[in-house]
């Protein structure tokens, strides 16, 4: 079935002492999709995915993943997962050969073969037989995506993996888990604070902000469509005319002077009403341009500009 | 389970810090075995040191004033001498078998480095924040546990089986290899003297030290799992190890102390025949032991089970 979900969320709580961490979150990650976990430091992303995993457990509601419940049915659950938690973090001493060994013999059916394919996918073939001490941030990060793969999982959760990686290691990786997603079918999680990264690469994101579920939309939707509001950049003389007109118009639902002209926040369909007012007003209008608004602002603009939860 | 075992191994194996261990177990051995037989004074002539000492012994033993226990003590031993006089029997010392038994007090640095290993074996991977990648895969904390527990326990046992198999060796070619099948004697219950293995007698002394070498490492995974911290599980372990007699000693006149883990840890005290208090057996201490053991075991279960991984 495509339309199951592969992760659900029912009524997840997390209280650790009187403190509670993740409040109430229900929802679903669609099969074949890359979902973002979004939210500002300390929003409980990382929580979250240590509950999904089974590192920590779930104080209320349930966790299902393939319709398998995480604390219950644990080896069969985390069976069809591939993870980092936080930081990629592999035993130092050993290289990184050794390390791809040691996490496949705990999964059964993993080849040799597989784990060369792994190396080559993450393109660390040059270095794989020297001892992950010597490794940099961005090959940890590559050796632990690549830990997460090498038994073939259906869902694949990277807590942060951009963290390291320089902008063509971050290119590879959205391409790659792209490539994963539309061939293999796996569904991807990924948490990132680069919110224009999630941008590029989500299809649907989380807006997570003090252990709460702010919102789960299509990326498209939080960029804005038709039926919401958008901000327009409005270049007209006399600006401070046209900025007392528009102010007047019912519906607009701001507007904003700056240097480039007027930011106007309005829904799409009223914009050729509020042209036709300004020029029967003899306001001059030099141009007119949507700004797009990019997720980055949105979420400022969700989460009150607040960074520290 | 047995990949889990394997993988344990590769990482104990693949460090240095395990192999300076053997090296230095090797090392101790060597030098331990050689000084003794540098300074063994005795020689072929055993009879007329044995026959010294014979004289020595009856004369304390006529004293009248003499205790009962020293006196069964002293008429053992003599009897020992009669029988090593008749049989040409002659007295460890002088031969391979005096260093290899004194090898045997080693056994505490096995103790040492299996405690070391043991507690950072959990710990260290909560320090490094491995534990994750660990614990993310279908194989129960409980296997994961056990996996480790066991590939400690084989590490154990092979440092064990190069302190027998070097201190043989080294003992063999310093001594020629002269009296390689002498007899160990002892008297039984009825007064009469035995002939029993070396051999046997050795790996008895070993497996008695081995049990606390289990129980030390049971404790140093069960601190391990409760406060993940290697350095605490390490050095409480070590601690006890080293302050456990002396706090036995200054306890030793309550009698509750009886059931400190301590004062049951040296099964050899019934072999010599003075336990740490009157009235404890060898039952008694297997009973408290064991007690110990399940405990120090499900708490190391129950916490690693069940506690939140937030390394
Ligand atoms: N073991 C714990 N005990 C108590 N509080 C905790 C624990 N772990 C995390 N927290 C708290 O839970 C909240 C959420 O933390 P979490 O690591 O999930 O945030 P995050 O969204 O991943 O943040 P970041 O973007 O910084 O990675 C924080 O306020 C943190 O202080
Ligand atoms: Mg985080």
């Amino acid at each position: 079935m495509a339309n199951e979900p592969i992760v659900s969320l029912r009524q997840v709580t997390k209280r650790v002492g009187r403190k509670t961490l993740i409040d109430n979150l229900t929802f679903e990650v669609p099969q074949g999709e890359i979902f973002g976990f979004l939210g500002p430091n300390g929003a409980g992303k990382t929580t979250t995915i240590r509950m999904m995993v089974g590192l920590m457990a779930i104080s209320e509601g349930e966790i299902r993943i393939k319709g398998k419940n995480i604390k219950t049915e644990f080896e069969q659950a985390i069976r069809h997962v591939g993870a980092i938690v936080e930081n990629p973090e592999m035993y130092k001493f050993l290289t990184g050969y050794q390390n791809l060994i040691h996490f496949a013999r705990m999964v059964p059916g993993v080849t040799k073969e597989r784990i060369d394919e792994v190396i080559a996918l993450v393109k660390l073939e040059d270095r794989i037989h020297d001892k992950v001490r010597k490794y940099s941030l961005g090959m940890r990060q590559r050796l632990g995506v690549a830990q997460a793969l090498l038994h073939r999982p259906s869902l694949l959760i990277l807590d942060e993996p951009t963290n390291g990686l320089d902008p063509a290691g971050i290119r590879e990786l959205r391409d790659y888990l792209r490539h994963l997603t539309r061939t293999e079918g796996i569904t991807v999680i990924v948490s990132s604070h680069l919110l224009s990264e999630m941008e590029l690469m989500c299809d649907s994101v989380a807006i997570l902000m003090h252990g709460k579920l702010v919102d789960v939309k299509p990326i498209g939707d939080f960029i804005g469509g038709n039926e919401q509001a958008q901000t327009y950049l409005i270049e007209a003389t006399p600006a401070e005319q046209a900025l007392g007109e528009i102010k007047a118009i019912v519906g607009v639902q701001g507007v904003e002077m700056t240097d480039e002209g007027l930011l106007v926040t309005a829904v799409r369909d009223q914009i050729p009403a509020i042209l036709a007012h300004l020029m029967r007003q003899d306001i001059q209008i030099y141009g007119v341009r949507a700004v797009r608004q990019s997720l980055e602002d949105r979420f400022l603009q969700i989460t009150g500009g607040e960074q520290v939860g | 389970m047995v990949n889990l075992i394997r993988n344990e191994n590769m990482k104990l194996y693949r460090r240095w810090r395990t192999w300076v261990m053997v090296g230095f177990m090797i090392a101790a051995v060597l030098v331990g075995s050689f000084v003794e037989w540098y300074y063994d004074s005795s020689d072929a002539s055993w009879r007329n040191d044995v026959i010294e000492q014979q004289q020595d012994m009856q004369a304390v033993l006529s004293d009248p004033e003499l205790d009962p226990e020293s006196q069964v003590y002293y008429k053992d031993q003599l009897a020992i001498i009669d029988y090593r006089l008749t049989h040409d029997i002659r007295p460890e010392p002088g031969t391979m078998w005096d260093g290899i038994n004194g090898s045997a007090s080693l056994f505490i640095l096995i103790t040492l480095f299996t405690v070391i290993v043991a507690g950072d074996s959990l710990a260290g991977e909560f320090t490094a924040g491995t534990i994750k990648l660990l614990l993310i895969r279908p194989a129960s904390r409980l296997k994961i546990l056990i996996s480790k527990y066991l590939s400690m326990i084989l590490f154990g046992f092979g440092l064990l089986i190069i302190l027998f198999v070097v201190s043989v060796l080294v003992n063999g070619l310093l001594y020629q290899f002269k009296a390689i099948d002498l007899p160990l004697l002892t008297v039984n219950g009825e007064g009469v003297v035995v002939e029993k293995s070396m051999v046997a007698n050795l790996w008895q002394t070993y497996l008695l030290n081995g049990v606390s070498t289990i129980i030390f490492v049971t404790m140093a995974f069960m601190i391990s799992s409760a406060f993940r911290s290697s350095a605490m599980a390490i050095g409480i372990s070590i601690f006890s190890l080293f302050a456990g007699t002396i706090v036995l000693e200054l306890l030793q006149r309550y009698e509750w102390s009886k059931y400190l883990l301590f004062a049951n840890l040296d099964l050899s005290q019934y072999l010599s025949g003075r336990p740490y208090q009157d009235g404890m057996t060898l039952s008694f201490s297997v009973i408290v032991l064991a007690l110990y053991f399940i405990l120090f075991n499900l708490v190391s279960w129950l916490v690693f089970t069940r506690r939140d991984v937030a390394a």
